[in-house]
Parts: structure tokens; sequence; C-alpha cells
């Protein structure tokens, strides 16, 4: 009787890694369309992405990063073959005199005006937030005691510094003055301090992580506007 | 009268023998083609692969193994129409595979979300996919 418990269970283990040999996971790469349409918007001009400064817990940062930002974005659209891209230098040239504002956002007339002189079939335009959140954190490891000649539970005190930046993005259409695209990005990294880096990370700068955290974000939008290539798996029966 | 039984017994089992080794023949050089197959198309070599696969439909045109790979295959090369009609013939000759099912909602999913096909069959919602 025990022998042939023995003999189902062997031949029930066996089935199970027949079953499991065959299949064959593969990945295929899938073609995924543009969220827009991309034969009416072909060409965009990106004005500098401006800080939300009546927003709460936002930091203060150089002017400049919202140029930044939208540099990044201009590079990573120029890269497109969907798309034409107004050059940075050429924003600048003619966007000379003029000086944006959060009021642009809601201003679509405006911007549908700005994107006739731009002789383009959108604009993208957005604004940003960037805040950082400081938690006490405790870490629990081993380390190895002397006296009690083993390894015992020990913690250490540490200042977790999370950087948050929230981008939003709009597209506005020019012939319609209507907003076709309204989407925020959240982007966060965090870093361990302790006591004496902490202090000298609030006072240090803080430009080139928003930047970091710009263009991770700004590739996110990227993708999603762009036709582009993602992987899916599928089942090959052997 | 007993010696001619005798031979027309010897001949029958030796036809049944030799039959069934060609059966053997068949499908151990279908196995080896779709075994070849899944190697070339797991170094992403498609175009090789489909070439294999229509081999085994060509022997067995019943297979729905080949036809079920032939669709993935498709897939990967980008054609999905060829890839819908091999799914397709996967599952009308074994509808309660869950794995031809799988891949045939994945690429009609696909297909709806690329805009492709507007008019691509409504998914059944029974489907769900259990091997995930």
């Amino acid at each position: 009787m025990q022998m042939l418990k023995k003999i189902t269970i062997l031949l029930v283990t066996l089935m199970f890694f027949g079953c499991g040999s065959a299949v064959t996971r593969v990945s295929i790469p899938v073609k995924v369309q543009s969220e827009i349409d991309i034969g009416r918007y072909s060409n965009f001009a990106v004005l500098p992405f401006v800080s939300e400064r009546h927003a709460e817990r936002n930091e203060e940062l150089p002017p400049e990063v919202g140029e930044d930002i939208a540099a990044v974005l201009r590079r990573g659209l120029a890269r497109q073959k969907s798309f034409e891209v107004v050059n940075s230098q050429e924003t600048a040239r003619l966007l000379t005199g003029e000086d944006i504002g959060e009021e642009w956002l809601s201003d679509t007339k405006h911007l549908s005006q700005l994107g006739e002189y731009f002789e383009v079939k959108g604009i993208i335009v957005g604004s940003f937030r960037f805040y950082s959140d400081s938690r006490p954190r405790r870490y629990y490891g081993e380390r190895y005691s002397i006296q009690r000649q083993r390894y015992v539970m020990d913690y250490q005190d540490y200042m977790q510094k999370t950087y948050l930046l929230a981008l939003r993005v709009m597209i506005i259409d020019v012939e319609t003055e209507k907003i076709v695209w309204d989407e925020s990005y959240r982007r966060s990294t965090a870093e361990a301090h302790t006591i004496g880096s902490f202090i000298f990370s609030q006072a240090g700068p803080q430009a080139n992580t928003v930047r970091e955290l710009g263009r991770r974000a700004v590739s996110e939008f990227t993708r999603q506007i762009s036709p582009h290539y993602e992987q899916e798996d599928r089942y090959l029966v052997k | 009268m007993l010696k001619y039984n005798r031979l027309a017994s010897i001949a029958i089992l030796a036809c049944l023998i030799l039959s069934g080794c060609a059966l053997s023949r068949d499908t151990n050089q279908i196995e080896a083609y779709n075994q070849f197959a899944i190697r070339a198309a797991q170094a992403q070599l498609w175009n090789e692969a489909v070439f294999r696969w229509k081999q085994v439909i060509g022997v067995d045109p019943e297979n729905s193994k080949a036809y079920n790979n032939l669709g993935v295959a498709y897939e990967a090369l980008g054609d999905t129409d060829e890839a819908v009609a091999a799914y397709q013939r996967a599952t009308e000759l074994e509808p309660d595979n869950k794995y031809y099912r799988l891949n045939y909602r994945r690429c009609r999913i696909h297909i709806r979300r690329s805009g492709v096909d507007e008019d691509a069959p409504q998914l059944e919602e029974d489907e769900s996919p259990s091997t995930e």
C-alpha cells in the first residue's frame, strides 16, 4: 500500500514536470501607438515650465530650472521621427521680452496665438512643484559583539530625505485653443543622511535633483505621445 | 490454407509496423522542426521560426501547436492579420487550450489598443488570465 502511494506521488510529480516544460514563454516586441493624433500634432513648441509659486510646500529653485526641463523635453521629442520641435534658441528668441508665469497656463487663447507665431500645431506648456520630505528612520541589522563572541541585533538611526517632483504637462491645440493633453507626472527619489549630512543637504543646491526627476517625468510623457515598442509575453507550445 | 493464413497475418503485421514507423518518423520530424523553431524564436530569429512552423503545417495540417506558435512569430514580425488567422486556427483545432486562448486574447487586446483594426471582435469576458 505504501509502495503504491509512493508510485502515485512520483507519477503526479512527473506529470507536473511534464506540464511545466510543455510551454516556453517568449517576449515579443509589440508596437504601441501614440496617445495623441500624431497626424494632426506633428510639430510643437515647448515653452519653459513654470514653478507653482502659490502651491504649498514648493521649494525655491533657480529660475532656469523650468527652461532646463523644457530643453530636455525638446531634445526627447526631436529624437522622435513623428515630431518636429522648435529648438531652444529659436524659442528663446521668439519669447524675448515675455515673462512666462503661472497665469499663462489658463490663458489658452494667448497660448494659441503664440502657437501661430511659432507656426506649430501644438504648444506644450506646464508647471512643476518640487518639495522634499524628511523622516527619521531606523535600520535594523546585526553586528559582531567581541564581548559576547557572537552577532547581536543592532540598529542605526538615520534621516531619510525624499525629493518629490510633480510635473504638469499640457498640450494646447493652436487651431481650436483647446487643451488636448493635461497630465501630471510624479517622480521621487530618496537618500539616507546622517545628522551632519542632512544639515548640509538642506543648505546645498537641489537643482540637479530637480533636473534628474524632470528628465524621468518628461521621458514618460514622451513615451506616451510617441509610437514605440514594448515587450509582451507570449507562449510557445512544445 | 493454414500456411496462407499465417503468411497473411505476417504481411498485415509487417504493414502495421511499417505504417507505425512512418507515423513515428513524421512525429519525430514535426517534433524536431518545432524544437528547432522554438530555439530560433528564443534567439529572435522569427523568419526562420516561421519557415519551420510552416514546414510542420505542411507535414501535419491539423497541428494546433504549430498554428499557435506561428501566430506568435507573425505577431513578433508585426504581421497582425496573419497572427490573428493563425491563432484563430489554433483555437479552432484545440478550443480548450488555455495558452492558445491567452495568446489570441493578448493579440486582440494589442490590436484594439493600437487601433489597427477597429472592427476586431469583442473579447469574451470568461477568458480570464488564469495562467498569469
